[in-house]
């Protein structure tokens, strides 16, 4: 299983460095020219973020179904690899912004909603901080981690109901993709890329959740005093002796 | 005797909740003079510009809804001891009409809050007050959208260490959606805007709230 993993780790670095260099071996975008590029990174980022969350959508449904916690420790697992994803992706996305729009940050619906989402799921990943018991914190995330997805119709949305500044959707519109074949081409394999080293990191991220949980078994066990010791006995009363009159 | 029925035990939590605010006050009396002092407090950080203000008056009326309108939820008298969550489980109150009936407790308050607030915002920023049936409808749901995501975030963030200030982390962002859609309805007011689509989006939160709330009440009741 570690050897496996670790080869499909080298496999998905590989990956992701090849994704670039093909990036930078299509010509350039006719209007936004070279740093139009970094989309074959932003774009491949923001699918495993919706990806991401989207497991942590389905794994904490399935954690309430049946109260397994393996379906908590991936939808927690997705959640990290989904916020990591959503910091790289506004990063990747103002490093774009500065060359096309003159400015990093710009008020944006899409913008802004992306940037609200990391905040949802920090509140879960502080959610999850906060409880110490397993099961406890299981079913509440659960329940959040359930909420939290309703913010990526509103983002995905964002750019048709206001039209701004942001571009519109590029591949997910209803008419016809916005995007040429090899510029295309470039993004499958950035896309492909990004979601093997998204899974990369999930399994890694639940073999150390499998280890965390054993390590809190192992914790709350130790701590199990036999029955009684909560009762501490009362303190004998000290008298001072009586002094006859 | 027969067992009350599902809306009789909410309309009993939400009647329960209602009077506990009433005898403590604490959204009339701290809360809503909280907001209003932050009114107050954003021309002078800003401008004193009273065109400007007429202009971003109905979007901080809203940031402030949304900010001050959380502290609702986490009002003492909202907060359930592990012992008062043991008396309503083994007197039989289904965990959905719990659910249903702080949230309504909740709703009443924030449309109390709201209407007050409200009245300060018009005042200090002289916003005009155009098609006003329709602000009759998008406050409501909004209070209605903040009742529901308050009432589940405070159920989530029962007896945690640190769960009162959890809340405003996990109900602020994830309440962006309703104070978008209740921004740009009063946006679309002015002709030609249609406002019925900020409309419509504010029902599907609200109705995705209240579904979400009323499935999971079981789940966090079982772990309270």
């Amino acid at each position: 299983m570690a050897r496996f993993g670790t080869t499909y780790d080298k496999l998905a670095v590989a990956a992701v460095v090849g994704a670039i260099a093909f990036s930078f071996a299509t010509p350039p975008e006719v209007t936004q020219g070279n740093p139009a590029r970094l989309f074959n990174l932003h774009l491949p980022m923001i699918a495993v973020m919706y990806v991401a969350f989207g497991v942590t959508f389905v794994a904490s449904i399935v954690y309430l179904a049946r109260k397994a916690l393996w379906w908590d420790h991936l939808a927690a697992a997705a959640a990290e690899v989904g916020v990591l994803f959503n910091g790289l992706t506004l990063v990747v996305g103002m490093l774009w912004a500065k060359p096309t729009w003159g400015v990093y940050w710009t008020w944006s619906a899409r913008l802004i909603l992306t940037a609200v989402m990391f905040f949802v799921y920090l509140g879960y990943l502080a959610l999850r901080r906060a409880i110490a018991d397993p099961e406890l914190r299981a079913s509440r995330s659960a329940v959040y981690g359930i909420l939290s997805l309703i913010q990526i119709p509103v983002i995905h949305f964002s750019v048709v109901w206001w039209r701004d500044v942001h571009q519109q959707a590029t591949l997910l519109r209803p008419d016809e993709m916005q995007i040429d074949g090899v510029l295309f081409a470039a993004f499958l394999a950035g896309l492909v890329a990004f979601l093997m080293i998204g899974a990369s990191l999930l399994r890694r991220r639940l073999a150390v959740a499998s280890l965390e949980a054993e390590v809190e078994r192992v914790a709350i066990a130790g701590s199990g005093g036999v029955a009684g010791d909560a009762v501490t006995p009362p303190a004998l009363e000290r008298r001072s002796p009586k002094v006859a009159r | 005797m027969q067992a009350p029925t599902l809306v009789t035990q909410a309309a009993i939590v939400a009647g329960r909740d209602v009077l506990r605010e009433r005898r403590a006050g604490e959204v009339l009396w701290v809360t809503v003079p909280f907001a209003a002092v932050a009114l107050l407090l954003i021309p002078l950080a800003i401008s004193t510009d009273t065109a400007l203000l007429r202009r971003i008056g109905p979007g901080m009326y809203w940031v402030v809804v949304l900010l001050f309108g959380v502290l609702t939820a986490v009002r003492r008298t909202a907060v359930e001891t592990p012992a008062q969550r043991d008396a309503a489980s083994l007197s039989g109150i289904d965990p959905a009409a719990s659910f249903a009936g702080k949230a309504a407790a909740n709703v009443v308050m924030l449309l109390g809050f709201e209407a007050v607030v409200g009245v300060v915002a018009v005042v200090l920023y002289d916003i005009e007050l155009t098609r006003w049936p329709w602000i009759v409808a998008v406050v409501p749901l909004a209070a209605i959208g903040l009742g529901l995501l308050g009432t589940v975030a405070a159920a989530i963030a029962a007896n945690v260490g640190a769960g009162a200030g959890l809340i405003p982390l996990l109900v602020a962002p994830l309440s962006v959606p309703l104070l978008l859609a209740a921004t740009q309805a009063l946006d679309s007011l002015r002709p030609p805007n249609g406002i019925l689509a900020w409309v419509m989006l504010m029902v599907a939160v609200d109705t995705g709230l209240a579904v979400a709330g009323v499935l999971s009440s079981r789940a966090l009741m079982d772990t309270g």
